[in-house]
């Protein structure tokens, strides 16, 4: 910018004295001569003396860019040359004005079958290129459209393919190795001190700390679906640790990312920058393979849909996103939209991938007469499975279970519409429907529950059957818990708990415990349930509470204040999945805790049902470990005391001994009345004796 | 463990104190007019009338016949106990922030405020050399030039050999009475604001705006605890019955009122004196805790508070019976 503006002022001086010049030349009489001398050598070179005007000189790239060629037009002669002309110059005049065209003949004046096409501008043409790329102008006139530039491109390719360079291998340690902790404790980062701190901690009885570096992410770190990498946000781009000491694994440039996705294979990385987006290439959304670091393919952001914008399936075999109209879907490894073409669905809304089954299900909202309705899909077959038509709809929200045993389908109703100023629409008497479809039963059952109060959550239970949801309005929020019965059994009302203050739900990733939390506004209350017989374990509070999250093995649960929601008392409690306080840990502007995932069980179902079967000898373990481990603690904890205390009394006896040899000094300052101790005060008193006369009495002795 | 209110105090308690037998309690207030109050059932004695402004501070000597405050009117008064008489008034330049009696009761301190282009600065008079109370022209005096902080609290060390000043910034200073600077130290990273020698004055502990207390050796100023809580530390004291600690504070009295008291946390909080870990909590005040004390015995403590109440806890026989295991 200084440069610039320096350029331009200077040019501007030069050009006033230039006009003074010009002047003076008028002025005198006698033109001068201004021929050069004999021997003068010219070394100034034009760059010096005209940088300024030759920086405007153009060059032969500049205007190639805007050019394009059309290839697969009709072979015409002279007589029709006029009537082609006008077919493509009404075709490509779409896309901004065309400056100049050349269309190549033979001898006889007869087309090649191709053309040229100038645009004014690099984009026009660019457009021109994405819109018209595989016209079809008839049967057997299909264009082929490309840049002019790409030729060059295209040319310089080399005739023999080299391949390239294998890189040595690096052997990164067993990325797995926080899952070979004999007593199973789950690792979870911690970030605090505004930021600048990011810690992993080993969840052992009193958290340990794993590892700390000061200023390892810029805004915050996300772990991988399945733990193996801990991923650090940074301008430049995203980078992966992990192993046994958190070393770097890879590292992704693209500048100023915000949002990442992992596919849940974990082997493709989904990132998202705001900035730099180039038309031709796309940058906005980048998926790189793990293992390689590759960039896999770029993609526009056009849409202002929420993240994540593409949609995994449950093993990383397709990614899908939503368009207008249309829901893309995509494969890998190849990166190419499958089949070639997207999904049609005019006015599709929302959509969502079964966890465990290459199921998509959308919903279509209503238009004109037709009514709303909820699909699901198989993929790669696009067979669809289930059709649901819903009336009277405001909006849905879909909701998988976790083992993709159900999906709920939450149904805003209206009882009347009122269309406000064009496509502002008004629904009145709002009432709530749970569409639940049974996935594993053939032909896909579908159950109906309906709720007149707003539904403020809803959570399906992981594993298992339930589903809870928070309704009604403050103070009056119940949360009411239903079962489905398995195999065309009913779906049947479990229980309601009444009067809670609760905003959120969080289910134990194995099911059967929940935590009702009432978060930030309301305080922080939790409470505990085990749904199994409905029994509230708990019921307590972490004070403006802000986070709750279960551990990846449903044994504890943590609550935490963050700074990024409130200011003060941030830190971390840690509570078992009884709700009982397991450890309370302050934090300086303590920002966020993540649990590591943990990879699916390696351990079949016929091994997991020995091991419920086995369960009280396994338990009878475990209990005596903790038990040695508790009296080990609290062995710990009293050795500790016991030498802190002898330190201090050894310490107090000196000091007392000193204390001792300045009683003098004391003395001598208090005027000799010594007040060492607070009620031994006898060398104070003064005796005074005080006699008085009680009676007298006169009596005569007799003999 | 029903406290005794002590409703005397139009604004908020600054300072109280016990005398040296615990019968009676000193408060200061931002009223202007402290109070002495019998420990024992919170019956008033009597005010000491005559301030013009915020009491920041009270002091009473050992035999309990004289009484020193320190106020924002820029006097430091020196009392009768007994009549509640003034005998000196004590002009100053500034407000006065912290006073007392020296061991023997023959000396007084004061340090005033850093204001109005004043420095702050630490007087020490002869109180039996009338000629200096009525002149004002004191034994000692004593700037506290920059860089080192303004006093924000101070008291005498043993044996009236030194002063010992909190000051502004976290740092620790002992001065020695002809005003040389004798030893310093910066442990805390917040305001001082209150210092309390532990019985013999081996020991005190701080209270400090970094969240902190902590307990230092009077002679070396090595840190030998800290005790760590999540709000800033208004007033801490040392039991002369346990080994125990109370710390008194809480939310800043200027945010308090876009907070619930819930949040402010004005418990005061006991720990162990050894062991640095907290056992115990006392609700009450509806506002920041200024001022602890310790009744002499260790049966008894009182808390001043932002709220402008005086409460006196007489301990129960749980608290006494309470021991830590180790």
């Amino acid at each position: 910018m200084a440069a610039g503006r320096h350029d331009s002022e200077s040019r501007k001086s030069r050009e006033s004295e230039s006009h003074i010049d010009d002047e003076d030349i008028e002025e005198e009489e006698e033109e001068p001569s201004f021929s050069d001398p004999e021997d003068f050598v010219d070394d100034v070179t034009d760059e010096e003396l005209l940088h300024d005007v030759l920086k405007k000189k153009p060059k032969p790239s500049d205007s190639v860019d805007s050019v394009i060629i059309v290839d697969c037009i009709p072979q015409v002669g002279k007589d029709r040359l006029e009537k082609l002309k006008n077919v493509i110059k009404k075709l490509f005049s779409k896309f901004g004005s065309v400056v100049n065209t050349f269309y190549p003949v033979d001898e006889e004046g007869t087309t090649r079958g191709y053309m040229f096409l100038e645009f004014s501008s690099p984009q026009n043409a660019h457009e021109a290129v994405k819109m018209t790329n595989g016209y079809k102008l008839d049967k057997t006139h299909i264009f082929k459209v490309n840049h002019f530039s790409d030729f060059e491109k295209y040319v310089n390719i080399p005739e023999e393919w080299v391949p390239p360079e294998p890189k040595d291998y690096e052997d990164l340690g067993n990325l797995r190795n926080w899952l070979m902790n004999k007593e199973c404790y789950d690792q979870f980062s911690v970030i605090y001190g505004e930021g600048e701190k990011t810690a992993i901690f080993l969840n052992t009885p009193e958290p340990t700390k794993v590892e700390e570096r000061a200023r390892w992410t810029e805004t915050y770190v996300r772990w991988s679906p399945q733990g193996t990498y801990l991923a650090t946000f940074h301008q430049r781009g995203i980078a992966l640790w992990g192993g046994p000491d958190f070393r770097r694994i890879m590292k992704f440039g693209h500048q100023g990312v915000q949002l990442i996705d992992f596919s849940p294979c974990e082997r493709y990385l989904v990132t998202f920058s705001p900035l730099q987006d180039s038309q031709e290439d796309p940058q906005a959304i980048i998926i790189w393979d793990i293992l390689s670091g590759v960039k896999k393919r770029g993609f526009h952001c056009e849409s202002r849909s929420t993240w994540p914008i593409f949609k995994w399936n449950h093993n990383g075999d397709y990614f899908a996103r939503i368009g207008e109209d249309t829901i893309s879907i995509y494969e890998t490894p190849s990166f190419g939209l499958k089949d070639k073409k997207s999904l049609k669905i005019p006015a599709v809304r929302d959509f969502t991938w079964s966890p465990t089954d290459n199921i998509l299900a959308f919903w279509v909202p209503e238009q004109s007469n037709t009514p709303a309705r909820v699909t699901l899909v198989e993929i790669p077959s696009r067979k669809e499975l289930c059709v649901r038509n819903l009336f009277n709809v405001a909006d849905c929200r879909m909701h998988w279970q976790k083992s993709g045993d159900h999906l709920c389908v939450k149904v805003d109703r209206y009882k009347a519409k009122k269309v406000e100023n064009k496509d502002q629409v008004k629904y009145s008497g709002i009432y709530y429907n749970f569409e639940l479809f049974r996935i594993r039963e053939k032909q896909i059952p579908v159950d109906k529950v309906e709720e007149k109060e707003q539904v403020l959550a809803f959570a399906w239970e992981p594993v298992g059957n339930k589903f809870a949801y928070i309704h009604g309005e403050a103070p009056r929020i119940s949360v009411t818990f239903y079962k489905i019965h398995p195999n065309g059994g009913k779906v049947e009302l479990f229980k309601t708990l009444e009067k809670k203050a609760a905003n959120h739900l969080f289910w134990s990733p194995n099911g059967q415990f929940i935590v009702l939390a009432g978060l930030r506004s309301m305080n922080g209350v939790l409470e505990f349930v085990d749904t199994q017989d409905m029994t509230v374990m708990n019921q307590t509070e972490h004070f403006m509470a802000t986070d709750v999250e279960w551990d990846p093995t449903g044994r504890y649960v943590v609550s935490a204040v963050s700074w990024w929601g409130h200011k003060v008392d941030n830190g971390y409690w840690l509570w078992n999945f009884q709700g009982v306080p397991q450890h309370r840990q302050p934090l300086e502007k303590f920002c966020q805790l993540q649990w590591r995932p943990r990879p699916p069980s390696l351990l079949d179902e016929s091994k997991v049902k020995e091991i419920r079967k086995n369960f009280k000898t396994w338990a009878q373990k475990f209990e005596m470990e903790d038990s040695t481990r508790k009296q080990t603690a609290s062995k710990d904890l009293l050795d500790k005391r016991r030498t802190l205390m002898e330190a201090f009394r050894e310490y107090r006896s000196r000091k007392e001994r000193e204390f001792g040899e300045q009683k003098k000094i004391r003395l001598d300052l208090r005027s000799g009345v010594d007040t060492d101790e607070l009620h031994n005060q006898e060398d104070n008193f003064t005796e005074e004796t005080i006699e008085f006369l009680v009676n007298v009495e006169e009596k005569i002795v007799e003999e | 463990m029903k406290p005794i209110m002590l409703h005397g105090h139009e604004r908020s308690i600054t300072q109280i104190k016990y005398n040296r037998e615990g019968d009676l309690i000193f408060s200061a207030a931002k009223d202007s007019q402290p109070n002495v109050w019998y420990s024992l059932n919170g019956e008033r004695l009597g005010t000491f009338v005559g301030h013009n402004g915020a009491v920041w501070c009270i002091d009473c000597n050992w035999d309990s016949t004289k009484v020193l405050t320190g106020a924002a009117d820029n006097t430091c008064k020196l009392w009768d106990c007994e009549t509640g008489a003034q005998i000196a008034s004590l002009k100053t330049n500034t407000a006065v922030r912290t006073n007392g009696f020296s061991y023997s009761g023959n000396l007084i301190m004061y340090s005033t405020d850093k204001t109005m282009g004043f420095p702050c600065e630490i007087f020490i008079f002869d109180i039996r050399d009338g000629s200096q109370l009525q002149s004002g022209n004191p034994m000692t005096k004593v700037p506290i030039e920059s860089p080192m902080p303004k006093i924000t609290s101070a008291i005498w060390g043993p044996n009236e050999e030194f002063i010992l000043t909190g000051h502004d910034g976290g740092d620790l200073n002992q001065f020695d009475l002809k005003g040389n600077w004798i030893k310093g130290c910066k442990d805390h990273t917040g305001q001082i604001n209150d210092i309390q020698a532990y019985k013999d004055y081996s020991m005190f502990i701080t209270a400090s705006a970094d969240q902190t207390a902590r307990l230092f050796d009077m002679e070396t100023f090595e840190p030998l605890k800290m005790f760590k809580t999540e709000r800033p530390v208004n007033s801490a004291a040392i039991s002369t019955l346990h080994e125990h600690v109370v710390l008194g504070g809480g939310q800043d009295a200027s945010m308090v009122t876009t907070t619930s008291t819930r949040i402010g946390k004005f418990d005061a909080r006991f720990y162990h004196l050894v062991f640095e870990e907290e056992f115990g909590r006392v609700k009450g005040h509806f506002g920041p805790i200024n001022s602890i004390a310790f009744h002499p015995d260790g049966l008894s403590y009182s808390s001043g508070g932002e709220d402008g109440y005086v409460r006196v806890h007489y301990f129960d026989q749980n608290y006494l019976d309470f021991n830590f295991e180790y």
